[in-house]
């Protein structure tokens, strides 16, 4: 026993305090104690004593080891959160094991040990939920669904290329520009050698096959047959996962034999966000038992470090090569940025996204791009086609400018007899072997009343220019355009523009190649004349009149 | 019926009214949503440019957000010029001693960078009471349940419901209209204003105008130079641009067909200019604006049920002789708006919101202001027509002029005195009269040349930008007879007789052998101004959020 530093007979009781306030040896206070019992032995003043030794034993006990068989199980429960080591949870089980025995300690501990090491794939149990809950319905309990692929392998991007009425829309040719340019980027980061793979899906839609390649496609998958020719939402599904499981079998993952693939599925898929490209995505993406994020805008690929609790047992974990995939929320006031990632007991592939038609560029088609064709064989069975359709309908499309040799467009020249002039242009069109009428923001928008049969050519759907459409024939003939920037930058690609103008100063003649100083009223039909004379040179032409 | 969305207060404008209420709002722990529907707050501010601080006014802007003139202002105001101009004759007037009466500063300001700056401080402050500012989003109206106001609606957002709506949505307020406070029918109770922004050689501001660090200039111009439409020129120096334009009454340039570009463009190129622009003029921006003329329109009772108007949605535009102040009213209004809000609520009287912002407006001055006694006693008089006539006439006879020679340098005095300025009438005899035959009197000619040559109409569109709204015009004519519509075909800012280019355009119609003149609308080229809401026959909407023009200067 230590020699007590004071006596505190010395003290009153209110200055007791303060003065024991600097000692913290648990001896010395214990000599304290013992002096003022043999003293003057005042209650308050033990109280002051007693109550400064407990302090100091109870840190030295909280620091030392747990022992689980003097404490009750809250108690254990409080200290166990200060532990995080879990040889020392190990051994708290062990003694609580030799000791009590209590389930409730027993469950706190091993908690706890979760919580420390997380949920290890190997500690991670997957029990189905009707057996963990055998108490709750399980109304889905009868329904088959194909499971996802365990330690499955999986590589390339895979493209679904849509066509409508025979044609591939501009958005299938978008996502395999943006499919290349991050499969290039993925190759180079992660040094690997993945393709992407374009697929064809409909009747005599191999023909597109060269056109993806051009776009950045290196292998194109597709499947023909007369039954394909409009979407069905079965078929189309059916056939889309047996290609991408290439004859394996579902949920097991062994694929055909195949020269161009050594995976099981595909790592990453993209349907376009169109109403049939919505409608496969789903469908497709919950028979490959994966996920989907839905209207993507933009899309990246990178490692992720991820803490969550069911992804992660709430650690800090590297995912590679994740697709990023971003889409607009809110209507576009707020971004998402979806991830889909591995469960540590089930795997989420491939990692799909459908792509909001526009997002990204067109690319510009290389055409020496070289890449391997590949026919998908596949028994379709004639019951996924019960559903019939009888009658559809296509939507006027509208006019499409685009890819004619020569542009006529007409603008409020044509004022003051504005069917006359339609009719004129109209007439210069067809003097051409390949040529379309377009017309000026200012037709479109203006209150001339056309009669009945040039009306339909006063329609936005002609109009060029900055909200209209944009072309660059070899010929574009400008009549009675001023050439305002919003017309300019929807036609001035063309190769050759020639105008036709009373005002020699409109802006048009800035960007013309041949200008004409006069009344489309008189100088397009003299053009006309010229062209049929076989004078098919729009530099003759311009030559012959006043050129400027 | 479905949850809506619920805040203590939504603020409709982030301009300088709307964010010095929700400022405020904030500040007193309310929770306050901002809605903006530019694409950022500030593409869709115009003003003329000066922002004005007064002494007698309880709320300046820099009460509010402390950092302003370093951060978001261009120059200080600290010389005032008023040009009398009569052919290439100048009378010079100093009107500084008018400028800074009642004023503790004024500076020169673009509304993009300025309005883009306070709405970052108004989101961060609006944040902490669990709102915020959101940009791209169009309040098309009022949320009404039994008749009572209870919030907004919007065309990208679901309704939104609030205790207190504050209109701050500026001159073409849809919500004022909506609410019945406001409407846009006469032109007499309007100016337009058009203005150029106008970029300089570095260092060419201080050069030309000899102006060292801290200093800045404002011009005014008036005279024979516009035509015979009343109103005026301005020219403000900012950092590295200078602001020019025109403010012209609506009625004045409806009567005299005039073209808004062209009276522009007269100013440009009058050789007075040549002072300070070369042959190397660079118009970076053409923008327009209405403006209310608050004499006449300014609402002496701005509220209605849980919304209360602010700035020029409510008319709060004061045109003090010469010299325009609106943005520090609407900030005062903005201001006492969220006192009358936070004041209510805390007496658990929300609804009493409205009176108490009203007479707080009376109580601090304001109204007086916007709507001064003196100018209601001389307007019974001054503007008819006889009355202008004859003192036009005795102004321009040898009488006349006799007493302009006489009064000479005096007139300076007359002309700065906030007092005459306060009562100024609406005619032609202080805008153009008067002015000419001072420069005629007393002025001396100016002899250099100017060489500006501004860009043509298609040009001025051309570089503005747009996000046009395809397919969904925001404006439709209702009434396309010449007769009705017609004078938008001049009057509007980017439409011009003989040019296919703009908004209105007159046309022929031959249907049957008859022949009609019309009037056709392409709303592309709109710049949002509203001129074509009051002198033509339309349905005149605000373009969706992120829609429209998108003003890059302001």
């Amino acid at each position: 026993m230590a020699d007590a530093p004071m006596d505190p007979g010395e003290y009153a009781i209110q200055e007791l305090g303060p003065e024991i306030r600097s000692i913290e040896d648990v001896d010395a206070l214990r000599a304290i104690l013992e002096a003022e019992e043999a003293g003057e032995n005042r209650a308050g003043a033990k109280t002051i004593i007693e109550s400064r030794i407990e302090k100091f034993t109870e840190d030295e006990e909280s620091t030392g080891e747990i022992d689980p068989s003097e404490m009750t199980a809250a108690e254990v429960g409080n200290a166990l959160q200060d532990v995080d080591d879990p040889e020392e949870l190990e051994r708290i089980r062990a003694a609580e094991e030799e000791g009590k025995n209590r389930d409730s300690v027993l469950t706190l501990v091993d908690n706890r040990l979760d919580s420390v090491r997380g949920s290890d794939a190997e500690a991670a149990e997957v029990v189905p939920p009707e057996e963990k809950h055998p108490d709750l319905d399980h109304p889905t309990a009868d329904k088959r669904h194909v499971r996802a692929l365990e330690e499955g392998t999986y590589a390339d991007m895979w493209v679904y290329c849509e066509t409508q009425a025979g044609d591939l829309i501009d958005v299938s040719l978008e996502m395999l520009g943006k499919a290349r340019e991050l499969m290039d980027d993925y190759n180079e980061t992660y040094d690997a050698d993945e393709k992407v793979v374009a697929v064809l899906v409909g009747d005599g839609v191999a023909t597109h096959a060269e056109t993806c390649i051009e776009h950045g496609a290196d292998v194109v998958v597709h499947h023909e047959d007369p039954r394909l020719d409009r979407f069905r939402h079965e078929p189309y599904t059916r056939v889309f996962c047996d290609m991408a499981r290439w004859g394996g079998d579902p949920g097991a993952g062994n694929p055909d034999p195949a020269a161009w693939r050594d995976y099981d599925e595909p790592r990453y898929v993209l349907f376009p966000a169109t109403p049939n490209g919505r409608d496969l995505s789903a469908q497709v993406q919950a028979e490959l038992d994966s996920g989907l994020a839905s209207d993507c805008s933009g899309l990246y690929i990178e490692n992720a470090v991820i803490s969550n609790p069911a992804k992660t047992g709430g650690e800090d974990r590297e995912f590679e090569r994740v697709l990023h995939m971003k889409r607009p929320d809110f209507s576009g006031f707020e971004y998402s940025t979806i991830l889909c990632l591995d469960n540590p007991s089930r795997e989420f592939h491939p990692q799909g996204a459908s792509v909001i038609p526009g997002s990204f560029e067109v690319p510009d088609p290389e055409p020496e791009r070289e890449g391997e064709v590949v026919e998908h064989e596949f028994e379709l069975d004639e019951e996924w086609f019960r559903v019939e359709v009888e009658a559809f309908d296509r939507l006027e499309g509208g006019v499409d400018l685009t890819g004619h040799e020569v542009i006529v467009a007409l603008g409020r020249g044509i004022g003051d007899d504005p069917t006359r002039g339609m009719e004129l242009g109209l007439e210069l069109v067809d003097a051409f072997e390949d040529a379309a009428l377009g017309i000026s923001r200012g037709i479109v928008t203006s209150s001339y009343e056309f009669e009945g049969h040039v009306e339909e050519y006063a329609a936005e759907e002609r109009q060029i220019g900055e909200t209209g459409q944009e072309v660059e024939p070899d010929l574009y003939v400008a009549a009675g355009i001023s050439g305002a920037i919003q017309h300019k930058v929807g036609m001035d690609e063309s190769d050759t523009i020639v105008a036709v103008n009373t005002d020699p100063e409109a802006d048009v003649r800035d960007f013309s190649d041949y200008f004409i100083e006069g009344d489309l009223f008189e100088v397009l039909p003299r053009l006309v004349e010229a062209l049929e004379a076989g004078k098919l040179d729009a530099a003759a032409v311009a030559d012959g009149g006043e050129t400027g | 019926m479905t949850e809506r969305e619920r805040y203590e207060a939504v603020v409709v404008g982030a301009g300088p009214g709307g964010a010095a209420a929700a400022a405020a709002l904030a500040r007193n722990g309310v929770e306050t949503l901002v809605l903006e529907r530019g694409v950022e707050t500030g593409s869709k501010n115009v003003s003329g440019g000066l922002l004005y601080a007064e002494a007698s006014a309880p709320y300046a802007i820099d009460d509010l957000f402390p950092e302003f003139r370093e951060a978001a202002a261009e120059r200080p105001v600290t010389d005032y010029y008023l040009h009398n101009l009569a052919g290439d004759r100048v009378k010079t007037f100093d009107i500084t001693d008018l400028h800074e009466h009642d004023t503790e500063w004024s500076d020169a300001v673009l509304r993009r960078k300025m309005d883009s700056w306070l709405a970052e401080r108004v989101h961060e402050l609006t944040r902490e009471t669990g709102g915020g500012l959101l940009t791209g989003v169009r309040v098309n109206g009022l949320l009404r349940e039994d008749g009572e106001i209870v919030g907004v609606t919007c065309d990208e957002l679901d309704p939104i419901e609030a205790d207190f709506v504050v209109a701050a949505d500026g001159v073409n307020s849809e919500l004022a209209r909506d609410a019945g406070l406001m409407d846009w029918e006469e032109p007499e109770e309007w100016f337009q204003g058009v203005k150029a922004v106008v970029d300089m050689p570095e260092g060419a501001v201080d050069d030309r105008f000899d102006l060292d660090d801290g200093e800045g200039e404002a011009h005014l111009f008036s005279g024979d130079l516009f035509e015979g439409v009343r109103g005026g020129g301005f020219l403000y120096t900012n950092e590295d641009t200078l602001s020019i334009g025109t403010v012209f009454h609506l009625d004045s340039l409806v009567a005299e067909e005039a073209e808004p570009h062209e009276l522009l463009d007269a100013l440009l190129t009058h050789p007075l200019l040549a002072r300070w622009l070369d042959d190397g003029y660079e118009e970076l921006e053409y923008a327009a604006k209405l403006v209310p003329d608050s004499k006449k329109v300014a609402h002496p009772s701005p509220h209605r049920g849980r919304l209360a108007l602010v700035g020029d949605a409510a008319g709060q535009m004061q045109a003090q002789g010469p010299i325009i102040k609106g943005m520090n009213h609407a900030v005062t209004a903005g201001a006492l708006a969220a006192e009358a809000f936070v004041e209510a609520r805390s007496r658990s009287d929300p609804d009493a919101a409205g009176a108490l912002y009203e007479r707080k407006l009376r109580e601090e001055g304001v109204m007086e202001k916007l709507r001064p006694r003196r100018y209601r006693a001389v307007r019974t008089l001054a503007e008819h027509d006889p009355v202008t006539d004859v003192l036009d006439a005795v102004l321009d006879s040898p009488v006349g002029r006799f007493g302009v020679r006489a009064l000479g340098d005096d007139l300076e005095r007359l002309y700065g005195s906030p007092f005459l300025s306060m009562m100024v009438p609406d005619t032609r005899t202080p805008y153009v009269t008067l002015p000419t035959v001072i420069a005629e009197e007393l002025g001396d000619p100016v002899e250099t040349k100017n060489g500006v040559t501004p860009p043509d109409l298609a040009d001025r569109i051309g570089s503005l930008t747009y996000d046009v709204d395809v397919g969904n015009p925001h404006i439709e004519l209702v009434d396309d007879a010449v007769g009705a519509s017609g004078d938008a075909v001049t009057a509007c800012p980017v439409s011009a007789r003989d040019f296919g280019g703009g908004c209105y355009r007159e046309e022929t119609v031959r249907t049957n052998g008859e022949e009609r003149r019309v009037v056709s609308l392409d709303t592309q080229p709109c710049v949002e101004c509203g001129t074509c809401a009051v002198v033509a026959d339309t349905d005149w909407e605000h373009p969706r959020g992120g829609k429209g023009v998108e003003f890059r200067q302001g």
